[in-house]
């Protein structure tokens, strides 16, 4: 019975903490100019981060070994070091969308200005960071999260002709739309739904709550069952913009119109309950981006770090993710606006993907780390595909942000 | 150089171990397991370089793991000075796998006096720094 609980909250968990600002801001701008057109990209990108994410926490619960520690070691200081780079500079960007997102939609909820949450917002996020147990971090966010439900329960109230609906589904380009524009959104997000910081965190996750290999059934569920309903939630994201903003030729600029399709299907409770899931989701995310890029450093360097040990017995990196929510603090309070932040944080997060990839693959098949763990073929040939796609996907990055104008 | 073929490398009882492989960029863990600091480089002894070796000189060994500017150097070029070195001993190595133990506790050695410098001035003076989390 208590293993049945703990499977179930694993799921809800795994569900709630999927959506992030990334995934809120780009579903719902793809789904306001492209319709259900890229829901396959969604797709893939599931697909793949749970095929990462799955083997990270593999890797990290048969060898102890999170993944930066394996980056550092496989591919040595100079590509580690470039690595390191890309990684922290990208989660810093995605730290600094977060707090804007939950200052946002603090904004959303109290009317007011959202710079004056901000502050309030990052010091809950080191509060939190500093004294909360992990699990407890984990469990609390990611049920709140769920409440994000309703923007599925508000398509249902929306009604909508879901025989059209059902046949946009087909990959194609919008005619008001060029092929450029919707291939740029089309890694948008998929960077969005694969953010390296996700395994990052995974995989230091799972050395924080101390996953033996007899643990690897259970977080392979959550996987797998808790990440396809977490991207159903990003689906129903979309499908909102879809049904009321494409048709009104509403673009999506601010986290007011992502849920504006809620307040018009659900009313004021539906609002109610996805202003508590978008304060949970881009909370909880703050909480594991911040806590990423502590987890990358210390991880590169050789420090002691997590959040089981007292602060004291992981001095510099707890005083490394200070840094980082002070520098956080500071971009937002140039009045950046963290939409775009985030709308570039997940576009660059897709070219760095090959990079967290490529030896996260290579040590789940090194026996000395893996004994019989090591990865079947067909995860491998799966592995292979995922390198190739997301390899293509970074190296077009640059060139379609440049040709599109990103996206505009 | 001549072109005789080099002699084969001596049966050695034990494990190899490759230094690149094997120790290179390995993560150091203390006594009790916590994290002290990564291989950043290796300390070999033996003859200086471009000094003709004599016959029947002693191969080099392993003298200590190296941390700190290093890192730097390796990555960049260049070569610190020996007296900038954080040496951790070769003996107080106690097992090498996955990763590489120590036989003693990391808290007072040199390689980890930025993480007490850290603690001491900054970490441990804000409140609740000495919290246990469970």
């Amino acid at each position: 019975m208590k293993r049945l609980l703990g499977v179930a909250l694993g799921i809800l968990t795994a569900i709630g903490g999927f959506v992030d600002i990334g995934d809120l801001v780009t579903n719902a701008v793809v789904g306001s100019r492209f319709g259900l057109s890229l829901v396959w990209v969604v797709v893939i990108g599931v697909v793949g981060i749970i095929l990462f994410a799955n083997m990270s926490g593999r890797v990290a619960a048969v060898s102890g070994r999170a993944t930066f520690e394996v980056i550092r070691e496989r591919l040595g200081p100079r590509a580690g070091l470039a690595n390191l780079s890309a990684s922290f500079l990208i989660n810093l960007m995605t730290v600094t969308a977060e707090i804007g997102g939950v200052a946002l939609a603090l904004q959303l909820a109290s009317s007011v200005y959202y710079l004056l949450w901000m502050p309030v917002a990052a010091v809950a996020v080191w509060l939190v960071i500093w004294r909360v147990r992990f699990s407890i971090m984990e469990n609390v966010t990611g049920l709140l999260g769920l409440t994000l439900v309703s923007f599925a329960v508000a398509l249902f109230l929306l009604k909508p002709d879901w025989g059209s609906l059902a046949g946009q589904l087909a990959p194609a380009v919008p005619q008001q739309e060029t092929v450029w524009s919707y291939s740029y959104y089309a890694i948008a997000l998929f960077g969005a739904a694969l953010t390296p910081y996700e395994v990052f965190f995974f995989s230091s996750g799972a050395v924080e709550e101390g996953w033996k290999a007899k643990d690897l059934a259970q977080s392979r569920i959550n996987v797998l069952v808790g990440f396809p309903l977490g991207g159903l939630l990003s689906i129903s994201i979309a499908a909102c913009a879809t049904v009321v903003l494409l048709p009104a030729g509403i673009s999506v600029t601010s986290l007011s119109q992502v849920v504006l399709p809620v307040a018009e299907g659900a009313g004021k409770l539906g609002l109610a309950f996805v202003l508590v899931g978008m304060v949970a989701a881009t909370f909880g995310a703050a909480l594991e981006t911040t806590l990423s890029s502590g987890y990358t450093l210390a991880q590169f360097f050789g420090w002691s770090w997590g959040k089981f040990r007292r602060p004291a017995q992981a001095a510099r990196f707890h005083l490394s993710m200070i840094v980082c929510l002070l520098v956080g603090i500071g971009v937002l309070a140039t009045g950046v606006d963290p939409v775009l932040v985030t709308e570039y944080s997940v576009v660059f997060s897709a070219i760095a993907l090959p990079l967290t990839y490529l030896p996260i693959l290579i040590v789940a098949n090194d026996p000395q780390y893996m004994r019989e763990h090591v990865n079947g073929r067909a995860v491998n040939a799966l592995g292979m595909v995922y390198l190739v796609i997301i390899l293509v996907a970074s190296i077009a990055a640059i060139p379609l942000m440049i040709v599109t104008g990103a996206g505009s | 150089m001549t072109s005789a073929p080099l002699p084969r490398v001596p049966h050695a009882a034990g494990r190899i171990l490759d230094a690149q492989l094997h120790l290179m960029d390995r993560q150091v863990l203390d006594h009790d397991g916590v994290p002290v600091t990564t291989v950043d480089d290796l300390e070999v002894s033996g003859p200086a370089l471009d000094v003709e070796i004599a016959r029947g000189t002693p191969p080099p060994v392993i003298t200590a793991l190296l941390t700190g500017s290093v890192l730097g150097t390796r990555i960049f070029g260049g070569r610190p000075p020996s007296s900038r070195l954080i040496r951790i001993p070769w003996k107080d190595v106690a097992e090498v796998g996955v990763v590489v133990r120590l036989g003693v506790k990391g808290e007072p050695l040199d390689a980890s006096w930025v993480e007490r410098w850290v603690r001491d001035k900054i970490i441990a003076r804000i409140p609740g720094g000495r919290h246990d989390p469970r």
